[in-house]
C-alpha cells in the first residue's frame, strides 16, 4: 500500500493553527465546577475504570494474603501440633474479623445523617486523579444508581466533597481540597460566615470571615447549607491557623478536615432522589 | 525523524495504550500503597517526547490525541493541556538544534528545565480559568516533586519510546 507523504511546513503550521483554536475553544468552555462528559469519554471512563478498580482490589487481596501469611507463621510457630487446625480457624477468624469491621464501617455510614431525607448510596473509592493538580476521587457507582452532578459526598467523619462528573456506573467526587471546590460554611461556636475552599494536599481555607469575628484555633467548621449542595450542619474541619493582618477586612483561616483522605475507603453519596421507605441502596 | 501517516497513527496508537498504563499505575496503584499525594504527569513526557523527537506535521494532533487519553483520567480536560503542548512544541521547533539528549544527564536537565515551563503555564492558565492568582505559586510548587522524579527517568523513558516510534520505513531504510 502507498503511503501518504506529509511533511510539509505549510501543513504543519495549519495543523498548529487549527489545533490551537480547537483547544482555546475547549478551555473557554471547559468548566471546572461542574463537569460534563461526551459519550465517547463516558464510554472510554467505563472502560478504563474497572482496570483502575481490579489495581485498588488487587492491593487489597495482596494485603490480604500478606497479612494471612505473617499470621499463620506466627501461629506456627506458637503450636506446632495444633498448625493445621489453628490455620483454618484462623483463617477464618482473620476473613471474619475483616468483614465485621467492614460491615461496622458501613453500617456507621449508612447510620451517619439518618435526619437527612435524602438517599444514601454507598461507595467504594477506586481511584484519584491523574493529575496532582486536581483533588479528584473516582467510585465505583455512578447514574444508574441515581447518582447525578453535585450530588453532596460524605463520610462519617464529614463533607468529601460532591460529584463532579457522572458516567453509568462510575463517579468523580470533586473533593474539599481542590480549589475549584467552594462550600458556603460557618464557625459553629461562632457562626461567623465564609467560604471554605480546598488549596492544598491536605488543607482547606475559610475565605471572607470579617477580622472582627473572633474565632479561635480548633473551632469546628460545618456547611452552612446556603449553597444548592451541602445540607446544613455536615462536618468539615477545624481550624488549625488564623493570620490576622493589621490591615483588611477580613483574616486568613487554615482549616485541616476531619475526613483523612489519605485513608478512605468508603463513601456516602446523597442522591437528589427523595429516600423511599427508609431504604438505601448498598 | 521523519514520519508517514500511517507510522504516525500506530505509533500514537501505542503511545496511548502505555498512557493508559501509566495513568491506572500513577491514578490507582499508587494511591492504593498510600502514594496518595504522587501522580507523575506521564502525558506530558509522552508530549514532550513527541516535541523533541519526531517531525512531522500531524504534531498538534499526536499532542491532542495523548491529552484526550489523558482526560479519561483526570478532570483537567484535554483542551489545557493541548493548548500548552502545542505552545511547547511550537517553542520547541525553535531551539531543537540547541537541544542535547545524547547523554542521560542532558536529556534530565532538558526536560526539567521544558517541565517548569509546562507547568508555569498550566498555573497561569489554571489561574486564568479561576479568575485566582492567590495558589498560582501553591500550585506550582506542588508540581515540583513529580517534575524531578519524571526527569529523573525521562531518559529510560525516551529510549522505551524511541523504540515505539521507530517506523518499519526508517527499519527498511537502515
Amino acid at each position: 500500500m502507498k503511503s501518504i507523504r506529509i511533511e510539509n511546513s505549510k501543513w504543519g503550521l495549519i495543523n498548529n493553527l487549527v489545533v490551537l483554536i480547537i483547544s482555546m475553544i475547549g478551555y473557554v468552555r471547559y468548566d471546572y465546577d461542574v463537569g460534563s462528559s461526551s459519550f465517547y469519554q463516558s464510554a472510554l471512563i467505563e472502560t478504563f475504570a474497572p482496570i483502575q478498580r481490579g489495581t485498588t482490589s488487587l492491593k487489597e487481596s495482596v494485603v490480604k494474603i500478606v497479612d494471612h501469611y505473617f499470621l499463620i507463621v506466627n501461629t506456627s510457630k506458637e503450636n506446632v501440633k495444633l498448625k493445621s487446625k489453628i490455620e483454618g480457624l484462623q483463617n477464618d477468624l482473620f476473613v471474619m474479623s475483616e468483614v465485621q469491621k467492614e460491615n461496622e464501617r458501613l453500617k456507621r455510614l449508612l447510620e451517619f445523617g439518618k435526619e437527612i431525607p435524602k438517599k444514601k448510596v454507598l461507595a467504594k473509592i477506586v481511584a484519584w486523579d491523574s493529575s496532582s493538580e486536581f483533588r479528584v476521587l473516582r467510585i465505583n457507582k455512578g447514574s444508574n444508581d441515581n447518582i447525578k452532578k453535585k450530588d453532596p459526598v460524605i463520610t462519617i467523619n464529614g463533607v468529601v466533597g460532591y460529584i463532579y462528573r457522572v458516567t453509568p456506573n462510575y463517579s468523580d467526587i470533586l473533593t474539599i481540597l481542590d480549589q475549584n471546590n467552594r462550600a458556603d460554611a460557618i464557625v459553629a461556636r461562632t457562626r461567623s460566615h465564609g467560604i471554605v475552599e480546598g488549596v492544598s494536599k491536605d488543607k482547606c481555607i475559610l475565605k471572607y470571615v470579617a477580622r472582627t469575628e473572633q474565632v479561635e484555633l480548633g473551632d469546628e467548621v460545618i456547611t452552612a447549607g446556603l449553597g444548592t449542595i451541602y445540607p446544613k450542619g455536615l462536618k468539615i474541619g477545624r481550624i488549625t491557623k488564623i493570620d490576622k493582618e493589621n490591615f483588611g477586612i477580613t483574616q486568613a483561616i487554615e482549616i485541616t478536615p476531619s475526613v483523612n483522605f489519605n485513608k478512605l475507603e468508603e463513601v456516602v453519596v446523597f442522591t437528589q432522589a427523595d429516600k423511599v421507605a427508609g431504604k438505601d441502596e448498598i | 525523524m521523519r514520519y508517514n501517516l500511517k507510522d504516525v497513527a500506530l505509533s500514537t496508537l501505542k503511545s496511548a495504550l502505555l498512557l493508559v498504563i501509566l495513568e491506572v499505575i500513577g491514578s490507582a496503584f499508587f494511591p492504593a500503597i498510600g502514594l496518595t499525594n504522587f501522580r507523575p504527569a506521564f502525558s506530558v513526557l509522552i508530549v514532550l517526547y513527541v516535541a523533541f523527537k519526531i517531525n512531522t506535521p500531524l504534531l498538534p494532533f499526536v499532542i491532542l490525541v495523548i491529552q484526550n487519553v489523558h482526560s479519561i483520567f483526570s478532570i483537567e480536560g484535554w483542551a489545557i493541556s493541548t493548548l500548552i503542548g502545542v505552545l511547547v512544541a511550537i517553542a520547541v521547533k525553535y531551539f531543537k538544534d540547541l537541544l542535547d539528549f545524547s547523554t542521560a544527564v542532558s536529556t534530565i536537565v532538558v526536560v526539567q528545565i521544558s517541565q517548569i515551563i509546562w507547568f508555569v503555564l498550566l498555573a497561569l492558565f489554571l489561574s486564568i480559568k479561576l479568575s485566582d492568582f492567590s495558589n498560582f505559586l501553591t500550585i506550582l510548587w506542588q508540581f515540583i516533586p513529580e517534575s524531578i522524579a519524571l526527569s529523573l527517568v525521562s531518559p529510560w523513558f525516551f529510549s522505551l519510546l524511541d523504540k515505539m516510534w521507530v517506523s518499519k520505513s526508517q527499519n527498511s531504510r537502515i
